[in-house]
């Protein structure tokens, strides 16, 4: 909004500055409940756990440089992986996706003041902090998680896994996922109710299209992990028998709930990175997304099958073959969806006027290896190659450049593009473009390899092999993948922190985005918008009357809404206008629930049962008083 | 702005004004909605796991371990899904701005489902001392199934009395919405209970 602003319309804007301010320092972020606080929150602690599990990695592939080496113990290498697994994926990637990103950037982008639930979003942060520092605590105590990030049974029963090991794993991942459970209600309601006037469905941004198929992938995935990590720990330490032949169970049931879980979460961990890639390219193509309405479609499509594949992670372990084809033919069927994007994404840039800066070049990394981790995907549906690559570090590698090439590298390129919008001003291109091509090269020199020894034999989760079987120099460079990858990532974040103090102010929009985050100043102002954006199309902001007529409904004082701390609320599908919700503002009581929950799980994981019934209902309790305070009626 | 409804009212007819001229459903029922699918789908996965596991064993339940009795179940839970309709009758008093009426109905829905709570946890114990959860497959999922349900049941008689205890001061736009979403949670809990039940009393069949 580059109108000059006139007397009446700076009255209203220091009102809400007045209506919306928090407390300062460490107190008002303790209680902050501001949404784009908490994606910070969000971020800084996931860069965190990035670092540990990061840690982890490089330790692995020491450990793995050549043949026999004893850097690591092969119990450590077992806690190493499995902490590794569990961090990037619950305490890294999804988190950083979400929490962070989705966070910061979905009230912005739908032109709301804050999410649905602004104290349910800090209670997710809370809880997400406090399981990851519950997980974390088994480090420091020699009793990390060690069997796999799956832990499948009946290693991870009592008799073959007798320490606090696999307990930390259990409860951590339903303390993680209570949290992650609230994440994606609040985003699926904010998505639904709080849309700007005028931005009915066809009109939201993709990257909201992403996060809402995230939410509601784990809306009903979660319970499925979550149920089965009540079953193994009531097996564990109360001698139910679910998993157990002997007793009527079946170890077989651990691995379905698990991935009936665990599939859709692979597309939980790549939609956001759809979402990211879809608000990058078209800002720096210069064009609006080619076939908008297939990509929305495609990318609640990939949540949707992600649900009918999961027993293609249990191809060898005898199912009877009419199963085995149905879940390879389902398997294939992703590529559908997954085709229809890569196809959008690349001719959108191609029928543009793409500028390379570092953002597109993150994502031109992603498709990369996006579309290569697909191909070996792919492969992976004909059963019998499955059968043979099973547990190989085929799979390793195809897994990683998923998880890694297509996943991380939107994340990395998100943090540039979002970097002025959040700090106000502008990162270093030349530095970026460098740290682009060090972790481009470094994970495909990291993950490319694994392909080949996989295929050469070497089997999954090995803390060291012998020589002379030819795996040696594919290893080591591997690992020196690795480390050509950190550096890339540290001079991410060296070119970050630098220019959070020293770059060159930004302005509002210095990209020229299309969506409503770029329509306000940056840093955005505590209230988001002086003015609730009025939306006719996908890429509002490139509408540059209607941001107009924003400057000038602020003059007039039309939905300005500075009588109170309020946002409006719109019909689900038309995005018509309803009500005045007043919003709850800033509160100690998440932190409070979210430590009594934290305790109830030590005593549950102590085995102090009383005990931990005791902080459930205290942690009751805190959400009464919470509840408590409603708002301000007239 | 006229496009608006009033953010709050604070006198019941006031609500029932709110509630006349709404077009969409408030966030708090959306909110519950959403919970409501992924309760669902927790208790898919554990009916489901009933059904792996019983297909799994040639005798169920296995060999020394009693039958469900079949009566008392069926007494109790037409018990409980009767109470859906005073809550029902709750809120569509309020909403009309009956409050008086819609708290003697929740009132009276809370006593019998407490009652049925009682009755049940009593089963439970009794159960458990005959055929414990550490005794077969059969014994862990028939617990775990029940103790879930149980806990859901608990869940609603909190929340029924917390929306009792909210709108001892008077009804509120907010609270109505509160309402709503309690008893839409406690009409989820009444078709858990049926679900639970078929479930519980399959072997019979």
């Amino acid at each position: 909004m580059t109108t000059t602003v006139t007397e009446p319309g700076l009255r209203r804007v220091e009102r809400l500055e007045r209506i919306w301010v928090e407390p300062r320092g460490l107190l008002g972020w303790l209680t902050t409940t501001d949404h784009k606080r908490i994606g910070l929150l969000y971020f800084f602690t996931t860069l965190a756990f990035f670092g540990a599990g990061g840690i982890e990695a490089l330790l692995m592939r020491t450990q793995l440089s050549q043949p026999e080496e004893k850097v690591l113990s092969p119990e450590t290498y077992n806690q190493l992986m499995t902490m590794h697994g569990v961090t990037m994926i619950f305490l890294f990637v999804i988190p950083m996706a979400i929490g962070a990103f989705g966070n910061y950037l979905v009230p912005l982008m739908i032109g709301a003041r804050d999410m649905a639930f602004p104290r349910l979003n800090a209670l997710s942060f809370w809880l997400f902090l406090a399981s990851g520092l519950f997980m974390y605590a088994s480090v420091f105590m020699h009793a990390a998680p060690n069997a796999g990030w799956f832990d499948y049974v009946p290693l991870a029963l009592k008799q073959y896994s007798p320490g606090r090991n696999i307990d930390f794993y259990a409860l951590g991942l339903i303390f993680n996922g209570i949290s992650s459970t609230a994440a994606a209600l609040n985003f699926i309601v904010t998505i639904f109710k709080l849309r700007a006037p005028g931005m009915s469905i066809n009109r939201m941004p993709l990257f909201c299209f992403a996060m809402l198929a995230v939410s509601l992938s784990l809306i009903f995935a979660l319970p499925s992990l979550t149920i089965d990590l009540v079953y193994l720990e009531l097996q564990r330490n109360l001698g139910f028998h679910f998993f157990d032949v002997t007793q009527g169970g079946d170890p077989l049931l651990w691995q379905h709930l698990f991935w009936l879980f665990g599939h859709p979460e692979v597309y939980i961990i790549i939609l956001p990175a759809f979402g990211i890639a879809t608000s990058i390219i078209p800002t720096f193509s210069k064009r609006k997304m080619i076939a908008f309405p297939l990509v929305a479609l495609a990318e609640l499509l990939v949540a949707f099958i992600g649900f009918g594949v999961w027993a293609h992670h249990m191809f060898a372990t005898g199912l009877p073959t009419i199963t085995l084809v149905f879940f390879a033919a389902a398997s294939m069927m992703v590529v559908i969806p997954s085709t229809i994007q890569v196809f959008a994404w690349t001719v959108t840039v191609a029928l543009g006027r793409p500028e390379f800066r570092a953002p597109l070049m993150f994502i031109g990394g992603f498709i990369v290896f996006f579309v290569l981790g697909g191909l070996s995907g792919i492969m992976f549906a004909a059963i019998p190659f499955d059968q043979a690559t099973t547990d190989t570090y085929f799979v390793v590698a195809h897994f990683h450049f998923i998880i890694f090439g297509a996943a991380v590298f939107p994340i990395l390129g998100g943090m540039f593009y979002w970097f002025p919008k959040v700090t106000g001003r502008l990162y270093h291109e030349g530095a970026a473009k460098l740290s682009f091509w060090l972790t481009f090269v470094g994970t495909a020199l990291t993950f490319f390899p694994m392909h080949i020894v996989g295929l050469l034999g070497m089997t999954r989760r090995v803390y060291t092999y012998p020589s002379s079987l030819g795996w040696d120099a594919y290893n080591l460079s591997e690992t020196i993948g690795a480390f050509i990858l950190t550096a890339g990532l540290l001079l991410i974040f060296a070119n970050l922190a630098y220019s959070r103090f020293r770059g060159a102010p930004a302005g509002p929009d210095p990209f020229f985005g299309g969506t409503l985050e770029w329509a306000t100043t940056s840093p955005p102002p505590s209230f988001n918008f002086p003015v609730i954006p009025t939306v006719r199309s996908a890429y509002p902001n490139w509408d540059v009357e209607d941001r107009r007529a924003d400057a000038a409904r602020l003059e007039r004082g039309e939905l300005v809404l500075d009588e109170g701390h309020e946002t409006p609320a719109s019909t689900v599908v038309d995005a018509v206008p309803d009500e005045i919700v007043e919003m709850p503002g800033e509160s100690p009581w998440p932190l409070a629930v979210a430590v009594c929950t934290g305790l109830l799980f030590v005593m549950l994981l102590t085995r102090h049962y009383a005990v931990a019934g005791v902080f459930a209902g205290l942690a009751l309790l805190a959400v009464a008083v919470w509840n408590a305070k409603e708002p301000q009626e007239q | 702005m006229s496009a608006f409804s009033p953010g709050e009212a604070a006198t019941p007819a006031a609500v029932a004004r709110v509630e006349r001229a709404r077009l969409a459903r408030p966030n708090g029922w959306w909110g519950m909605a959403i919970f409501v699918a992924t309760e669902a789908t927790l208790f898919g996965t554990i009916l489901g796991t009933y059904y792996f596991l019983r297909f799994n064993n040639l005798h169920w339940p296995p060999p020394g371990v009693p039958e469900p009795k079949l009566t008392l179940p069926l007494v109790l839970t037409a018990i409980l899904v009767s109470t859906s309709v005073p809550v029902q009758l709750a809120v569509s008093a309020a909403a009309r701005g009956q409050l008086a009426r819609g708290r003697a109905a929740l009132l009276f829905a809370a006593v019998l489902q407490a009652g049925y709570l009682g009755m049940q946890l009593h089963l439970f114990v009794h159960d458990a001392h005959e055929f414990p959860p550490s005794g077969s497959a059969y014994s862990s999922i028939y617990f775990t199934m029940l103790g879930a349900h149980h806990l859901h049941v608990f869940l609603g008689i909190l929340l029924i009395l917390w929306i009792l205890l909210r709108t001892a001061s008077g009804l509120t736009n907010y609270r109505m919405n509160g309402l709503r979403a309690t008893a839409f949670y406690w009409h989820f809990v009444n078709v858990l209970a049926l679900c639970v039940l078929g479930t519980q009393l399959s072997p019979l069949a």
